[in-house]
């Protein structure tokens, strides 16, 4: 087959003719083809990757769920600060942070859909 | 006994060379800087100095980085599909660079630079720096339909765009505690139980219990190697499935 590299000296005595080389290689190729997990279509969902260890899950949904309520809290402050509206910011955007961070949750635990605007193009 | 455990210790700063003050802060270059430059420096032997040859049959360390290259290639297709191509050279430098750190962490007396909030903000701060920044450019005004879900009646989108806006605000923020929070318990964790078998040996009769902390830590430090390389694995992820919103912002 693919006579155009010329081999060192190295292949010893016992070595298959190169025929039947390729023809081994094309044949766990094939097999390795078959095993392989067959590559699901982008469904860009939330990785599920770090759901392997349940201390992964753990700290992947908790992470979540504190990220959202610190954002939450952090636009609260920063809206009270730059508006002056001093604890109604704060109160609004921290529950709303609370929601948002259940929404993570829900949506890194396949609760909910992977993202609401990816649904095809129902919109209005 | 007389000896005190201190895990959070090996989490100080250290200055090498003091650069001076900005106000009340001091700068310096610390060791953390140090860990930094290490990590472009293995970095850049795996993929430049060991693919110099570029031999088609790869060596071992040519291998090494075909390997990574081609596993956050195909990460990265899966997340954006084709058009995700021209971010392959961020979101592999973020795996590589966290990875190693990650690594440089398990080596014993190391430092573990991800372990430092800042740091991992820092990373996630420019991704989604990258993710906002160019999905205006590349669309507009219509990248903020991602925060408009589609199909919900308009009165319950008052209350639902804020709360989109939060949730992508919060990505950010659980992008970088997740690695630091990960990479903070484990070093404790393994700090804490190691500690125990020193203390337990100088328990007197007690000394007898003090292999089982022993195999706890080595059961410890395997998982915290399997920590180290997943939580790189996961902030190249999520870093691609966040470019894939900048890329494809909802429709």
């Amino acid at each position: 087959m693919n006579g155009d590299d010329a081999r060192g000296g190295n292949g010893d005595a016992g070595e298959p003719p190169e025929g039947d080389l390729s023809a081994r290689l094309r044949r766990l190729e094939a097999q390795i083809e078959r095993k392989r997990p067959s590559v699901a279509p982008a469904t860009s969902a939330r990785p599920r990757d770090t759901d392997r260890t349940p201390l992964g899950q753990a700290m992947t949904l908790s992470t979540e769920f504190v990220a959202g309520v610190i954002a939450g809290g952090v636009l609260g402050w920063i809206a009270d600060h730059l508006l002056g509206t001093k604890p109604w910011g704060m109160i609004v955007l921290l529950l709303l942070g609370c929601v948002a961070g259940f929404y993570n949750v829900m949506r890194a635990s396949g609760f909910a859909g992977s993202r609401p605007g990816r649904r095809d193009g129902a919109d209005r | 006994m007389a000896v005190t455990i201190d895990p959070i210790h090996q989490f100080e700063l250290k200055s090498l060379v003091p650069l001076g003050h900005i106000g009340h802060q001091q700068l310096a270059f610390t060791q953390s800087a140090l860990y930094m430059f290490a990590a472009v420096g293995v970095v850049a032997l795996i993929t430049i100095v060991a693919t110099a040859s570029r031999s088609v049959v790869p060596g071992r360390m040519q291998s090494l980085a075909e390997v990574f290259y081609e596993f956050i290639e195909d990460t990265l297709h899966q997340a954006t599909g084709d058009g995700g191509k021209k971010f392959m050279p961020l979101v592999f430098s973020l795996f590589m660079f966290v990875l190693i750190l990650n690594l440089f962490g398990m080596i014993p007396y190391a430092f573990a630079v991800t372990s430092h909030l800042i740091i991992t903000f820092g990373l996630a701060a420019l991704v989604i720096s990258v993710v906002v920044g160019y999905g205006v450019y590349k669309h507009g005004a219509h990248f903020f339909g991602l925060f408009v879900p589609s199909g919900v009646p308009k009165v319950l989108l008052a209350i639902l765009v804020p709360i989109e806006v939060i949730s992508f605000i919060s990505r950010p923020i659980s992008l970088s505690v997740r690695l630091f929070a990960n990479m903070l318990a484990g070093h404790i964790a393994m700090k804490i139980f190691a500690f125990f078998v020193v203390q337990l040996l100088l328990a007197g009769a007690w000394s007898v219990l003090s292999p089982l902390p022993l195999f706890l830590t080595i059961a410890l430090t395997a998982l915290e190697f399997l920590v180290a390389a997943l939580q790189a694995y996961v902030f190249a992820t999520l870093t691609a499935i966040y470019l894939n919103d900048a890329l494809h912002p909802g429709h």
